[in-house]
């Protein structure tokens, strides 16, 4: 398969972490069908002085900014596609993410409902949200952001779009998230990319697993392609959300839980998660986040909870007594372990992430102010891949955990506020109870993201 | 409230049934269907045993050997755990299919969507909801259970799970 990746029409955000410290993602709404295909032509036309839309080859250089894309179908009908094509897409892109049937089971319930969704992403008496694109700058610095802002500004203004909303990004120290872990250590490796990250003992997943148009995840079937098929190859779809972080909340949990079961907050908050918060696997280290020799960065991501055939020599954790089977990273990675269906290796998601809100200060931990991520969850089916981690997996129990869900992201609810943590020598596991809702999204939306070919195409569109 | 009145059902289980008849091709398929039912048991426990849904499965030959039927209790939705099921037991159906008189497209990991809808037309529904004894227990939560320690606290227990 080397080699056959189509890396210059791939967008770039669904192999690439860019790593860029400061992010800016516009939700924009379609007034205008030709105006806005010819923001979409200026967009990926290459020429100087206006912001493009990048794709996975790589750079000679790397840029002060970038830029990705994500269509909603809404957004697609709103260009202009016609009825039979877009007919063709999946059923859950269609339906959307705020479709009032599913948002319970995806845990949208409370304060998540998609009616409270902030602007542009809310879903007002039932009704798909009016975002249509959504446009995502990547920014070395604040400069860069702010001066490739003023040029889309000015492309927003001459184009048949709207603003509804702009979110900010800003990477923390150390690559943290709101919750005190670093975070995107684990990504999907699939087969065929050459800036693929180091060995993690876990299969290489196959491109279709993430792009339209290639040999998927199980054997002899590949993810039908919108038609036309040969225009939308390479491309992939995205669930976006804004996720709110109850990092009060969670420092408080901790505080009282280690307190009451006379542990480390730390050690909880590492069983929690999986990950010690400096990003070591209690896998591999399941006693300090401190491994003497020290575990170098290639390894943190090189561990099972299982033996399999292809690694023998693994600490078999199926009892779950390092890493808890109802941990965070477990739970939404079972690797090779024990999970109903079977499907350890197969609902993978290339996630995307950037905090958003003031870092969290411990002496003012009520200071009124949202904090959380901007995520991108990337796949190549949102129905198998990001909608049933999310529904099975982390709102439900497939991993016998007597009912539990994710405790760190799941929505939590009297009656299914535990967690258990498995313990050595024994002994009776330690039950966490009465586990707050420590995550609340306050916006989501299913993305298409076209290749560079099916932008083009888009922009091409005639009445 | 006297002996004649409908009690009400237990809780809704999280097990599901399925009742999937199909038609045998000729007494010749039949033979073979006995056939490979019986070399590849332990196989197919095997990929019953991978997939982690299934509480019981059998297979009975009805009418005369007419009609293979499978007699199932399982986790989950059909919908949900396609993909993953179709991938584990793709060589169990692919196996068997072949020797009925209408089978969905074949191999059944090519068109798993197709093999959903002959399973969904091919189960008869059951006269009234499926009883459990273990209403609120996935084949995981046994499973895991099992394990010295598991699962449950020591002041819990399995009878009070949910």
């Amino acid at each position: 398969m080397a080699g056959e990746l189509a890396l210059e029409d791939i967008q770039g955000v669904i192999l690439r972490g860019y790593t860029m410290p400061l992010q800016r993602h516009f939700l924009l709404g379609v007034t205008e069908a030709t105006g806005a295909r010819r923001l979409l032509a200026r967009l990926t036309s290459g020429e100087a002085d206006t912001p493009q839309i990048v794709s996975a080859a790589p750079w000679a250089a790397k840029p002060d900014s970038l830029l990705n894309i994500g269509i909603t179908f809404e957004g697609l009908k709103a260009l202009g596609l016609p009825e039979e094509f877009l007919e063709s897409f999946p059923a859950e892109f269609i339906r959307g993410a705020g479709d009032l049937a599913n948002a319970p089971a995806l845990g949208y319930t409370g304060e998540s409902d998609p009616a409270q969704w902030k602007a542009g992403l809310a879903w007002k008496e039932g009704k798909p949200a009016p975002a249509h694109l959504l446009l995502f700058l990547y920014a070395q610095d604040e400069a860069a952001r702010d001066a490739a802002t003023s040029q889309l500004t000015q492309l927003f203004a001459e184009s048949g779009v709207n603003v509804l909303s702009i979110f900010d990004g800003a990477e923390l120290r150390d690559h943290r998230v709101h919750f005190g872990y670093i975070d995107g250590i684990a990504q999907p490796r699939i087969e065929g990319d050459p800036l693929m990250r180091s060995e993690d003992n876990q299969p290489l997943s196959p491109p279709g697993a993430f792009l339209l148009g290639y040999a998927s995840q199980y054997p002899h079937f590949m993810y039908p392609v919108p038609a036309p098929a040969e225009i939308w190859k390479n491309g992939s779809f995205a669930a976006y959300g804004i996720l709110e972080q109850d990092t009060a909340g969670f420092e408080a949990y901790l505080t009282q839980a280690a307190a009451e079961h006379k542990c480390s907050k730390e050690w909880l908050a590492a069983k929690i998660c999986g990950r010690w918060r400096n990003g070591i696997p209690i896998s591999l280290s399941p006693d300090t986040d401190k491994p003497d020799p020290p575990l170098p960065f290639e390894e943190w991501n090189r561990f099972d909870f299982v033996r399999t055939a292809e690694h023998q020599d693994v600490f078999d954790d199926s009892r779950g007594v390092r890493c808890p089977i109802g941990s965070h990273i477990r739970r939404n990675n079972p690797r090779g372990g024990r999970v109903a269906g079977n499907g350890g290796h197969l609902h993978r998601l290339m996630r995307r992430g950037i905090p958003y809100g003031p870092e969290f200060d411990p002496a003012s931990p009520h200071d009124g102010r949202e904090r959380g991520l901007l995520g991108m969850f990337i796949c190549v089916s949102l129905k198998d891949q990001f909608e049933f981690l999310m529904i099975e997996w982390v709102n439900k129990d497939a991993f016998g955990l007597l009912g539990d869900r994710d405790p760190l992201v799941g929505a939590n609810e009297i009656g299914t506020r535990r967690f258990r943590i498995p313990m050595p020598d024994g002994k009776s596991p330690m039950l966490l109870q009465n586990l707050p809702r420590f995550m609340t999204t306050r916006g989501a939306a299913y993305c298409f993201l076209p290749s560079l070919t099916g932008l083009r195409y888009l922009a091409a569109l005639s009445e | 409230m006297d002996a004649t009145t409908p009690q009400p059902l237990p809780v809704q289980p999280v097990q599901n049934a399925l009742n999937l008849i199909c038609i045998i091709k000729s007494p010749e398929a039949q033979q073979h269907l006995e056939t490979l039912l019986t070399q590849h048991a332990l196989d197919n426990a095997k990929i019953l045993n991978a997939v982690g849904t299934v509480h019981f499965a059998r297979f009975v030959f009805l009418e005369n050997n007419t009609k293979l039927a499978l007699f199932t209790e399982y986790d989950g939705s059909l919908d949900t755990y396609v993909m993953d099921f179709v991938k584990a037991a793709s060589p169990l159906f692919n196996m068997l299919l072949q020797h009925v008189a209408d089978p969905p497209p074949l191999p059944v990991e090519s068109k798993p969507q197709e093999f959903l809808d002959w399973v969904k037309k091919h189960d008869l529904p059951s006269v009234v909801p499926l009883y459990s004894a273990y209403p609120t227990l996935t084949v995981q939560d046994i499973v895991s259970n099992l394990m010295p320690n598991a699962g449950a606290t020591a002041s819990e227990s399995v009878s009070q799970s949910g």
